[in-house]
């Protein structure tokens, strides 16, 4: 039955190859995004090991920049036992910093890989609470702080309360170049919106999506932003020992509906959410070139069939039930589904490599098992559901009707 | 006792605004192991006889009964497997599968259940007995019309059916082959005790003690 299925596809080879391309595009190109996206993903997962606190967020906000928290909940949270540090946060996307938009640079970039870089560079400002903050034996961005002699500096101190300073990642310091192209550094001046900040410090967390943020006290963030004196994202909260986490975060969020816990994980991959809406136009686009190869192969099925109504009405003589007639057909465009699916996975397999060659800044494209398996398992499906409607019309025809059909 | 029995059988065919009866009740009775003849001129309703004694199509009125079971009251699932183990038709356009070898070809009606080595025996020894043994792994495309009609016998022969029913199977062929054809069906036929039907307007092929119906205008002459 499968040899005599393949052997059908075979003979007409042009218009078995043109559908297996058709389905094997879009195939390339969810495993490709998938694959992205993973490598997104994985960069995170390199930097959470270090952290051991969790973030209160307002429910249902995907990051702490879309966040609010009503600031009388810090001592009520500060007050349950087994909670040591609440360190309190204010988040926002940055004004443009040296006058550059983000989305601006990003559409005008050359490469679509800078222009990917660019989208998940948006910069993001956190406020801090800087003595809290200094209590805190996980704090993300001070362990990341570049110890001189390498570039100097040093990280937000009690004195730094309400000025215009400001820690900013390598990453940005290397972007953001002084005019005669020498990177920024400490004592350089940087401007964050309408106003001039010294940059005290530099920070380097190995993950693209944590360099992104400008670390300065909440005061000053506050009054960049022009948000209310009181005004809060998040809280950054360590418990006495952190095996407890899970079970205080349960406390919390049963205590108060409107708050959130999160791993710092889960917050971090939400700075690169912003890629999010691209996502969706990229699934879009690829869900269409789903729908073309999906007509591409219903097409080929359908003109194989009509040109063997009289041998299907040879096998209905001979005592195939319409069931087995509607087996062969749907195995036929299953088979094509299944190749497209091997096509497409081996393409995107060395697409990643090949653009692992090129990336840099540490994104990586991964096409894990996982992923390689749901492209062939759309593939699959695209194969049958194509092939449905075709193999129910062969399947309808009489064996009488058939073997006296004149093509 | 009858081996094909049809009770006034009628078939009407739509056709431009209402129908158009080809049969106009035909009862016959053919007995078992007997090798029957259906003449008559083209258009007279031999071939649309033949597909209801084979189950391939439904008669409007009246009653088909092959082996002791009525035709008429199965369901389609019945009428399938009806076709696959007691029927074996053999058609003038030869009708092969174009992808298929010829031993595949004879085993088309066991493909969907899958092709045990035992089958795949008696393929090879069928088509044997038809003289094709040299000819085992050739497509329909690398043989000749008597060769690929050869091939439709040892296909409807190899699941020993009750019933054979040939519709003109020598109409596309040369007269010395369309004997060949013949002596092979024949053959055949004797030895596995069979009941034969043929659809046929060359009367040549008729012998002694053959049953010949003769169809005139959708009806039996007598
Ligand atoms: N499926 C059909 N629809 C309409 N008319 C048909 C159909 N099958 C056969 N006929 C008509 O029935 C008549 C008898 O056909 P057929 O049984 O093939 O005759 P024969 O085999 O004796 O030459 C012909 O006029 C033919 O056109
Ligand atoms: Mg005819």
């Amino acid at each position: 039955m499968f040899r005599f299925a393949w052997l059908n596809l075979l003979s007409r080879p042009v218009r078995t190859i043109l559908a297996l391309v058709g389905l094997s595009i879009p195939v390339l190109g969810v495993v490709g995004l998938l694959s992205l996206s993973n490598g997104l993903r994985g960069l995170v997962g390199d930097t959470v090991k270090l952290v051991q606190g969790v973030m209160l967020l307002r429910t249902n906000t995907p990051s702490p920049i879309f966040s609010d928290i009503d600031p009388k909940l810090v001592s009520e949270i500060r007050a349950i036992p087994g909670i040591k540090h609440v360190a309190p946060e204010f988040w926002r996307v940055a004004p443009p910093v040296e006058n550059t938009s983000t989305v601006l640079r990003s559409l005008t970039a050359g490469s679509s890989e800078k222009r990917l870089a660019n989208f998940l560079e948006t910069p993001v400002v956190l406020g801090m609470d800087i003595a809290e903050h200094n209590r805190l034996d996980s704090a993300v961005y001070q362990r990341a702080l570049i110890k001189p002699p390498s570039v100097g500096g040093r990280f937000l101190e009690d004195r730094d309360k309400g000025l215009n300073r400001v820690v900013i990642s390598k990453k940005f310091a290397e972007q953001y170049a002084n005019k005669d192209g020498s990177p920024k550094k400490p004592g350089d001046k940087i401007r964050i919106g309408s106003d001039e900040f010294e940059i005290i410090g530099i920070y380097e967390t190995a993950s693209l999506l944590l360099d992104v943020v400008l670390v300065m006290d909440i005061g000053t963030a506050r009054r960049l932003l022009k948000a209310p004196d009181d005004a809060l994202s998040a809280l950054y909260v360590e418990m006495n020992d952190p095996g407890e986490n899970d079970r205080i975060s349960k406390i919390i969020e049963d205590r108060w509906d409107e708050i959130d816990s999160r791993g710092m994980n889960e917050v971090e991959a939400s700075f690169g959410d912003i890629m999010g809406e691209i996502d969706v136009l990229l699934m879009m686009a690829v869900g269409l070139a789903f729908g073309v190869g999906a007509i591409g192969i219903a097409n080929t099925m359908i003109m194989s069939i009509m040109e063997r109504v009289p041998e299907i009405g040879v096998l209905r003589t001979n005592g195939w039930s319409s069931r087995q007639v509607l087996s062969l057909i749907t195995l036929e465009s299953l088979i094509l589904g299944a190749i497209s699916g091997l096509v497409g996975c081996a393409l995107a397999v060395a697409a990643c490599w090949t653009a692992n060659l090129y990336l840099t800044d540490g994104i990586r494209l991964i096409p894990t098992p996982a992923i390689i398996v749901r492209g062939m398992a759309l593939a699959l499906l695209t194969g049958i559901l194509a092939g449905s409607y075709p193999a129910w019309r062969a399947s309808r025809w009489s064996p009488m009707e058939a073997i006296r059909y004149d093509p | 006792m009858a081996m094909i029995e049809t009770q006034d059988v009628k078939k009407s065919y739509p056709s431009g605004e209402g129908l158009m009866e080809i049969l106009h009740g035909v009862s016959l009775s053919i007995p078992a192991g007997h090798c029957a003849f259906i003449v008559g001129p083209s258009g007279s309703g031999k071939s649309t006889l033949l597909h209801l004694i084979g189950a391939m199509d439904q008669p409007t009125s009246g009653r088909v009964i092959i082996d002791g079971a009525d035709l008429t009251t199965m369901s389609e699932a019945q009428k399938d497997i009806f076709r696959r183990d007691k029927i074996g038709i053999i058609f003038q356009a030869f009708n092969l599968v174009g992808n298929l070898t010829a031993i595949e070809n004879v085993l088309v009606p066991f493909l969907p259940r899958g092709i045990t080595p035992e089958l795949r025996d008696r393929a090879t020894e069928m088509l044997k007995k038809v003289g094709l043994g040299h000819r085992l792994t050739h497509r329909p495309n690398k043989m000749s019309g008597g060769e690929q009609q050869r091939v439709a016998i040892a296909r409807a022969l190899v699941k020993h059916p009750q019933v054979v029913l040939a519709d003109e199977p020598t109409g596309q062929l040369d007269s010395h082959t369309g004997e060949e054809i013949f002596r092979i069906l024949r053959n055949l036929q004797h030895e596995s005790g069979t009941t034969l039907v043929v659809v046929t307007h060359d009367r040549r092929f008729i012998q002694p003690g053959d049953l010949v119906l003769e169809i005139e205008d959708g009806l039996l002459k007598h």
